[in-house]
């Protein structure tokens, strides 16, 4: 640039602008005047739109249809394996504890309670075989909030999108169905529920089956408890958690000699394969053989659930009180 | 915070898939480095791209993700001396055999792409955007990790040495009478 006048180094900026198409009208105008009256900077500029003419002369230039096309080709490959195999997750603060929840497309594929202190790698979600692990923000954002409403007690449902990729079988995926569908404010004994998946006598299995739940709280494995109405265990050794669940639900607990469980006799019962609720104390039990029985907060949750009044018992006329 | 769906990848990738791949190639220069590149880029994106504000440019995040890969690949060392010392030899081949009078536009195209790729990259990135691309100065900016500003000043330095590149090859016709 040396020996060039002033004008001339004070113009470039302006001057390069103008060649590019991109000058203000004031720079424009500037540089069209400087033009005019230097010979030397006109060549440049005419090179400089030269330049440009060329470049934006390449904007026109398209690859090979057919190279574009099998780039394209093994492109859609590997995203469609990606797609398989991403699960998105986050780790979120709550009421029960940290609690992580993992997504693929299909939907909400784990919900995992973490220790404190808990590495990914020592979690459910750094066991998956074959998963891509991505930590995510936005799109659990909602399923968060919504996980929050609820155990705050002000949403009785998460409308998730599930993906059962988890299930190791299909009899947890039957024995997970028949347990999505216990309504909110109830309880039903494992029996109750290996009765309900056709095998009465795979309790163990059942309780198996329950503690590898993927998805705790959305497939509410805490609405099953032990016969004798006991909690027993949940997710590992959190049967604290398990009382806190049910609580939110309305579910009265107590607890007897150091173990935890419902208060069967603050509870509406449902003898199974009835349609009629009853009072704990109805005398129609003492005539049926002894079966596990679907218990309930409060009369309105059992109605929510289909149920009548039993006509004996009149559970209608003679509430419970707490 | 309302976020793009996932399902919505596919129209993605149709809408931008040639016009990322094509951007690589030609600050890349070898094909089958591109292919990955650009691979990659839509591997990268699909991952972030359940966490991507819906109002955000999607076009221009592309850019910047294909950019960055570009960057990285730019870095390893090896590569970039054996792309560099290929490229001079070709430029010079290049200008060399233009055979004077011919049709001057193309002539120059080839040999302005051949100077490009000389170019450092942040010039060769920000020129490439703005000029084969069009994108905004701010969006270039972001792609490289700098100012709007700094991204212009890129690429007006980009025209400058390709001017100078040209310089004495007649490649531009006489000086104006």
């Amino acid at each position: 640039m040396s020996g060039k006048p002033a004008e001339c180094t004070e113009i470039q900026d302006d001057l390069l602008a103008a060649a590019l198409g991109e000058a203000t009208p004031g720079a424009r105008r500037r540089v069209e005047r400087h033009l005019a009256i230097c010979p030397s900077c006109r060549w440049e500029f005419r090179e400089f739109r030269a330049v440009d003419g060329a470049v934006t002369a390449l904007r026109e230039e398209r690859l090979p249809r057919q190279r574009l096309a099998r780039a394209r080709e093994r492109l859609e490959a590997r995203l469609t394996d990606l797609r398989r195999r991403l699960l998105v997750y986050r780790v979120f603060p709550s009421p029960l504890g940290p609690i992580l929840i993992a997504r693929s497309e299909a939907g909400i594929s784990l919900v995992e309670y973490l220790d404190p202190g808990t590495s990914l790698r020592a979690s459910r979600l750094g066991h998956i075989p074959g998963a891509e692990l991505v930590e995510g923000g936005g799109e659990l954002e909602a399923a968060y909030r919504e996980l929050l409403e609820y155990l705050r007690g002000r949403r009785r449902r998460l409308e998730w999108p599930l993906d059962l990729r988890l299930v190791r079988s299909d009899f947890q995926r039957a024995v997970l169905q028949a347990t999505a569908a216990i309504p909110y404010g109830a309880v039903i004994p494992y029996a109750g529920l290996a009765r309900e998946v056709g095998q009465a006598a795979a309790v163990r299995a059942v309780a198996q089956a329950l503690r590898w739940n993927p998805l705790p709280i959305v497939i509410p494995c805490h609405r099953v408890i032990g016969t004798s109405g006991a909690l027993t265990g949940y997710a590992g050794g959190k049967v604290n958690l398990k009382r806190r669940l049910l609580s939110v639900e309305g579910v009265p607990t107590a607890s007897r000699a150091g173990e935890l469980g419902i208060r069967p006799q603050a509870m509406y019962a449902l003898y199974p394969g009835e349609r009629e609720y009853c009072l704990p104390t109805c005398p129609s039990f003492a005539t049926q053989p002894p079966a596990p029985l679907t218990r309930f907060a409060s009369r309105e949750v059992a109605e929510a659930a289909g149920l009548a009044p039993c006509t004996t018992c009149r559970p209608d006329l003679h509430p419970i009180s707490r | 915070m309302e976020v793009m769906s996932r399902e919505a990848f596919e129209a993605v990738v149709s809408a931008h898939h040639g016009e990322i791949f094509r951007y690589l190639q030609r600050v890349i220069g070898r094909a089958g480095d591109a292919e990955d590149l650009s691979q990659e880029t839509f591997l990268r994106a699909y991952r972030a791209y359940g966490s991507l504000p819906g109002e955000a440019n999607v076009r221009a995040w592309l850019f910047s993700i294909a950019t960055n890969l570009a960057r990285n690949y730019f870095r390893s060392e090896t590569r970039r001396r054996r792309a560099y010392g290929q490229v001079r030899a070709s430029v010079r081949e290049a200008v060399a055999s233009a055979p004077e009078g011919e049709c001057l536009s193309r002539q120059t195209g080839a040999v302005v792409e051949e100077i490009l790729q000389r170019l450092p990259p942040k010039q060769r990135l920000a020129f490439t955007q703005r000029k084969i691309h069009g994108l905004e100065y701010a969006a270039i900016g972001r792609s490289l990790g700098c100012s709007a500003e700094s991204a212009r000043a890129h690429v007006f330095q980009a025209l400058r040495k390709i001017r100078q590149a040209l310089d004495g090859h007649g490649l531009l016709g006489g000086p104006d009478r």
